[in-house]
């Protein structure tokens, strides 16, 4: 993967991030999906169908299990955009 | 072996991003079937699939962009399905040992799910992870599954064996764990497979994601046949022209016996979307419905709540929902609103409303209870409040401007089953008196699986179950006004208040029976989550971590947000004997943050 491709995914994850949470908190790559900014599961169902829409992906369910941080997010992302 | 089971060795990218290939079907199958259809009564499920296997219906699975994945026919699950019992066979397992099987929406499960029927095991679907972060809690989960169920054998697919195996680590009684894939390579054992018989275990069904107690509900063949049959046959009158669509998870009942066991005994075609998929894309469920001329589709309330916000106008012209003659509502409270601005969204789309179809029913009733009358829409009954608050009794609301509730008619129970209403002290009540909801007849489970405590909670004497919901009978017919205090549903998932403080207890800073969680409604219907913690913290910084760790742990475990709030030592009231009492921990925290309109009654019945 390339370092263009993850900064770009950043940029737009703390971008939609930004208008999907209630808080108003500085969204960074550390910033805590969870205890930081609620997102709820129906924000969060949201989210996924705008990246999968925006990257031409599919999220598999399993890898977001793994998921707690805008930078977790966006390193799956483009893990599985570099394999398809 | 089925080219699906194959195509499970396939990096996890391809299995999702699968395209279709030569080497799959490219045809669902079809609505009309070459055999006369018999509507259940089969003595057993693999009574049932023998029939239907001599047709040319099934099971079809589509992706998240509504194309077809992967056709299982009934014929061909049944050769798939005697194949791994074989296989399944050469383990050696004792008769009637449980077979966890993580529950993703694909073929491999449904064929495993007989397989085990076949060998005579009894399998039981365990969840898929749902939540963000949650792989500790979910590992958490499946290692409760095993344990309480004493699994013998543990199957997941590619994407979930690592959790499962992580899970496996140090569960002493499984003798064999893996991918269908590695079982389908596993020797064949030439033996006669055995017929069940009627009374033995079918399946079990956990109905609680809580990792110190789950409970395992015991289904034997006769109560699944016996609902199985009230519900083709009374609920929903199935005929030959009749196809379902289901994006409901196959680890709950609704999904398990309503939209796979259901379709399969009257010999019927099913085209199934995973659950993640209709959470992401709803209208792809109305779609496959409407390309398919579905007829039968069940959703919990929150399920068409997710279609009605996310349908656009551009997508409904698309959309022609005229064939769909039963809309089932069930698993959690219906409110009416819910399914008026479903109706009034998709009427332009050919949606008839007077295809809803409200039901009532648990687990531990195998499935279902009561069903409203099929083909006339869905009733309600304007009560009045204070009435109803005052005297727990339903009256028709009579002078205008008094404040009403209104409640929506889930109908008669199935022929062969009584639901009564009792008290505090279990004496029945009359009609139109509020109490709890009880049912007796063939569709009742056994009990919990080697839980003999919860089995006797449930279980009162000459079997009537008490269901945990709180409800009336008007006319004969069932009415639920909420649940016990011990349930919160929240987005179409029940979630047990005890789960939510066991979580809190776990936590160094908070003592046991110092924590209570409790719904509360909001006023737009849905419901918060309140966790209350008597908490002995001073500082400032130390009382804020404790909050939003209890609030990252709530999320992780169960995909909600919650309230956390931190009271000061003995601020929460106990009974008598010292127990927290929820019920009143509730009313204390609509008092303190001034919350009104929260009719205590209708939620009550705290005990």
């Amino acid at each position: 993967m390339t370092n263009n491709n993850y900064d770009e995914i950043i940029e737009l994850l703390c971008d939609r991030l930004g208008s999907l949470a209630n808080a108003d908190v500085n969204i960074t790559a550390e910033t805590n999906l969870i205890s930081e900014l609620s997102i709820d599961s129906i924000k969060l169902l949201n989210l996924i169908m705008e990246i999968e829409d925006a990257f031409d992906i599919s999220i598999p369910i399993n890898a977001l299990a793994d998921v707690q941080t805008v930078h977790e997010l966006a390193s799956l992302i483009s893990k599985i955009k570099s394999a398809s | 072996m089925s080219s699906t089971i194959t195509k499970l060795n396939a990096p996890l990218t391809q299995a999702f991003d699968f395209q279709p290939s030569s080497e799959t079907q490219s045809i669902p199958t079809p609505t009309k079937n070459t055999l006369a259809q018999q509507l259940a009564g089969f003595d057993t499920l693999i009574g049932a699939l023998e029939y239907a296997a001599q047709g040319i219906t099934g099971y079809n699975f589509y992706d998240a962009r509504g194309n077809l994945r992967s056709v299982l026919p009934y014929s061909l699950l049944r050769d798939n399905a005697r194949n791994l019992a074989q296989r399944l066979s050469g383990l050696e397992l004792e008769h009637g040992s449980r077979v966890a099987i993580i529950a993703d929406t694909s073929p491999e499960f449904i064929e495993l799910f007989f397989a085990c029927r076949y060998a005579g095991l009894v399998p039981f679907a365990m969840p898929v992870p749902v939540n963000l972060g949650s792989h500790g809690i979910y590992v958490q989960q499946l290692k409760g599954l095993l344990e309480s169920s004493q699994a013998s054998v543990a199957l997941a697919n590619l994407d979930y064996i690592n959790f499962l195996e992580e899970a496996a680590e140090k569960i002493t009684g499984l003798k064999w764990i893996g991918t269908p894939g590695q079982l389908s390579k596993l020797p064949i054992k030439k033996v006669a497979l055995q017929p069940n018989q009627p009374n033995e275990i079918a399946y079990l069904q956990f109905t609680s994601g809580s990792t110190r107690m789950p409970r395992g509900v015991v289904i034997t063949e006769h109560a699944l046949m016996c609902n199985l049959k009230g519900i083709v046959r009374n609920g929903l009158e199935i005929t030959p022209e009749d196809r379902s669509a289901s994006w409901l998870p196959f680890y709950h009942d609704m999904g398990l016996v309503g939209l796979v066991l259901a379709p399969m005994v009257t010999q019927i075609s099913v085209d199934y979307l995973a659950t993640r998929d209709f959470a992401i894309r709803p209208l792809q469920w109305l779609k496959l419905i409407s390309r398919n001329r579905c007829t039968v589709a069940f959703s919990q309330p929150f399920g068409l709540k997710l279609c009605t916000m996310r349908a656009r106008e551009s997508d409904l012209k698309d959309l022609d929902l005229s064939c769909w003659r039963a809309a089932g509502i069930g698993a959690e409270m219906i409110r009416p609103d819910t399914l008026r601005n479903f109706a009034e969204k998709f009427s332009s789309a050919g949606f008839n409303e007077k295809a809803f179809l409200p039901c009532y029913g648990l687990a531990e009733s195998t499935l279902a209870v009561t069903f409203s009358k099929i083909g006339s829409g869905f009733n309600s009954i304007q009560i009045d409040s204070k009435i109803l608050v005052d005297k727990r009794m339903a009256v028709r609301l009579q002078a205008e401007g008094r404040k009403s509730n209104e409640f929506v008619n889930c109908g008669k129970p199935l022929p062969g089953h009584i639901v009564k209403i009792v008290d505090e002290e279990d004496r029945p009540l009359e009609e139109r008196m509020l109490g709890s909801v009880l049912v007796q007849g063939a569709s009742i489970m056994s009990g919990y699986f080697n839980n003999p405590e919860e089995t006797k909670n449930a279980l009162k004497p000459e079997s009537w179950l008490d269901t945990g919901d709180i409800g009336f009978l008007y006319e004969g017919d069932l009415y639920i006004t909420g649940r016990r205090t011990d349930v919160i549903i929240i987005n179409g998932r029940n979630i047990r208040a005890q789960d939510i403080e066991e979580l809190a207890e776990q936590q160094p800073e908070v003592r046991s029976r110092e924590a209570s969680a409790f719904g509360v409604s909001n006023e737009d219907g849905s419901t918060t989550v309140v966790l209350v913690i008597e908490c002995r913290l001073a500082s400032p910084a130390e009382r804020h971590t404790l909050s939003k760790r209890l609030q990252q742990l709530v999320y992780m475990a169960f995909g909600v947000n919650c309230i956390v709030e931190l009271v000061p030592p003995h601020t929460l009231p106990r009974t008598s004997s010292g127990k927290l009492s929820r019920f009143a921990a509730r009313q204390g925290y609509i008092q303190r943050t001034n919350l009104d309109d929260q009719l205590a009654v209708v939620e009550s019945g705290d005990r």
